[in-house]
């Protein structure tokens, strides 16, 4: 609890810079988030397009983020040295971070598989949306959340028009956050906003019985389900990740705090209070592993945020885009 | 959209605030509460009014509110148990609304800033 006040005024003033400056929350210039998508050859065009806004591809770069951020915590008591930090966050955070990231290659495999397991899904269904790579932008959650909603204004703008001139008409987003800003906050700081978005999981939940038709080996038999708050509270989105897990062929299982009683990961506050984040989340994967090993999330941060207890509590965390990768390419 | 000038936002969050009946039912079901290990101040309720008072001036801005408001989840679950009471606020919004009278002056590196 010691120096919040400064630890919290100095992740709200680097977001901030990282977003102005490069467009990124985590301020990077050299993309990161398009390498999943390389050997897929998508579409760089078209009038729906896939929008991942960077949220899977930046989980090995939020872990080792968080890290800095807590072993640099006793130090900003030392008068002077948090704008010192901001300026080396500037100068070489991007080379230390990308470095420090590698080491986390078993997230980053999963974040990818995701995303291809979506794409190849949504494909099964005869979805083919375009991809923008290297130019796909940042929703700007993060600073949403932190309760700079002055500071967003110019980012989404520059993200509408952007979309806008490439004459975007239908968005396919695969995380709930980011459907949560284009759907519902992005509509008020914008007049006229006419992008229709939708989440692949209402997408794929429309047309289960295609889905039948892969053949999903390898795939638990059954698997507890976790909700996400915001797809279930503030997307009502609930039934639709269950029909198309039973349409794979797997067996459900619901927790004690389930659909729009869903209890939190903890991830939300992981950025600046990794202590609390990890109570929390020590008590939502418990009450999940007591119920069944396999469990199933359909969100980013839920994903990062549950996996880190796979080895302690011999539990596998499986993102539903990893489910569909794996099902759609089973032989 | 208009962003909500701060005193507007004040007088909508004091507002907001004294339509809190009390009942604590949002207490239990918070996840930082139970993390807490039953620490009133860190369930909806006890942000509420925390806020509310730091808002009246009742209580100066200092490291544990800075704690207590940003460590909100925004997981909305004392929302449904609010609203399954009857009463609905819009909890998750008021904190955030409070953050936001918070962040502008955190962001510019007033720490010192009353809210």
């Amino acid at each position: 609890m010691k120096r919040s006040k400064i630890l919290i005024s100095q992740a709200l003033l680097t977001l901030k810079e990282n977003v102005e400056r490069t467009g990124d929350p985590l301020g990077f210039r050299r993309p990161y988030w398009n390498k999943w998508a390389e050997e897929l050859n998508l579409p760089r065009e078209g009038k729906t397009i896939l929008l991942t806004a960077r949220m899977y591809q930046m989980l090995p770069y939020v872990i080792q983020t968080t890290g800095l951020v807590a072993s640099a915590k006793p130090l900003l008591a030392i008068k002077g040295l948090p704008k010192t930090l901001a300026m080396a966050n500037r100068l070489v955070g991007e080379t230390v971070i990308r470095l420090k990231a590698r080491g986390e290659e078993a997230i980053r495999q999963k974040g990818e598989n995701a995303l291809k397991g979506i794409v190849a899904a949504l494909s099964a269904v005869g979805e083919r949306p375009a991809y923008l790579y290297e130019a796909e932008p940042y929703s700007g959650v993060l600073l949403y959340d932190l309760g700079l909603e002055k500071d967003i204004a110019p980012h989404i703008h520059k993200v509408y028009a952007s979309l806008k001139s490439w004459d975007i008409e239908q968005i396919i987003t695969v995380d709930p956050h980011t459907t949560f800003m284009m759907r519902k906050i992005y509509p008020k700081y914008i007049e006229n906003y006419n992008i229709q978005v939708r989440h692949y999981l209402e997408i794929l939940s429309e047309k289960t019985g295609i889905l039948r038709d892969v053949s999903p080996q390898g795939l638990p038999e059954e698997i507890v389900i976790h909700d996400s708050c915001v797809m279930t509270r503030d997307l009502g989105i609930i039934e639709q990740a269950r029909n198309v897990a039973s349409s794979l062929g797997i067996y459900l299982l619901e927790p004690k705090n389930t659909k729009l009683n869903t209890a939190c990961c903890g991830g939300p506050v992981e950025y600046a209070f990794p202590d609390l984040s990890r109570q929390i989340s020590s008590i939502r994967i418990r009450e999940l592993a007591s119920v069944c090993k396999n469990i199933i999330v359909t969100c980013p941060i839920c994903l990062t945020n549950l996996t880190r207890y796979e080895q302690e509590l011999g539990v596998r965390v499986w993102d539903m885009g990893e489910l569909l990768f794996f099902a759609c390419n089973s032989p | 959209m208009d962003v909500i000038e701060t005193d507007t936002a004040k007088d909508i969050l004091l507002e907001k605030t004294a339509k809190c009946r009390g009942c604590r039912f949002c207490v239990d079901v918070c996840p930082t509460y139970q993390a807490s290990d039953g620490v009133e101040s860190f369930s909806a309720y006890g942000r509420m009014q925390i806020l509310r008072r730091l808002l009246l001036g009742i209580l100066g801005f200092d490291d544990s509110f800075t704690y207590v408001l940003y460590s909100c989840v925004q997981c909305k679950r004392c929302e449904v148990i609010c609203k399954s009471k009857g009463q609905a606020l819009d909890i998750c919004q008021i904190i955030q609304l409070g953050r936001s009278l918070l962040s502008r002056n955190l962001v510019i590196g007033n720490s010192n800033e009353k809210i």
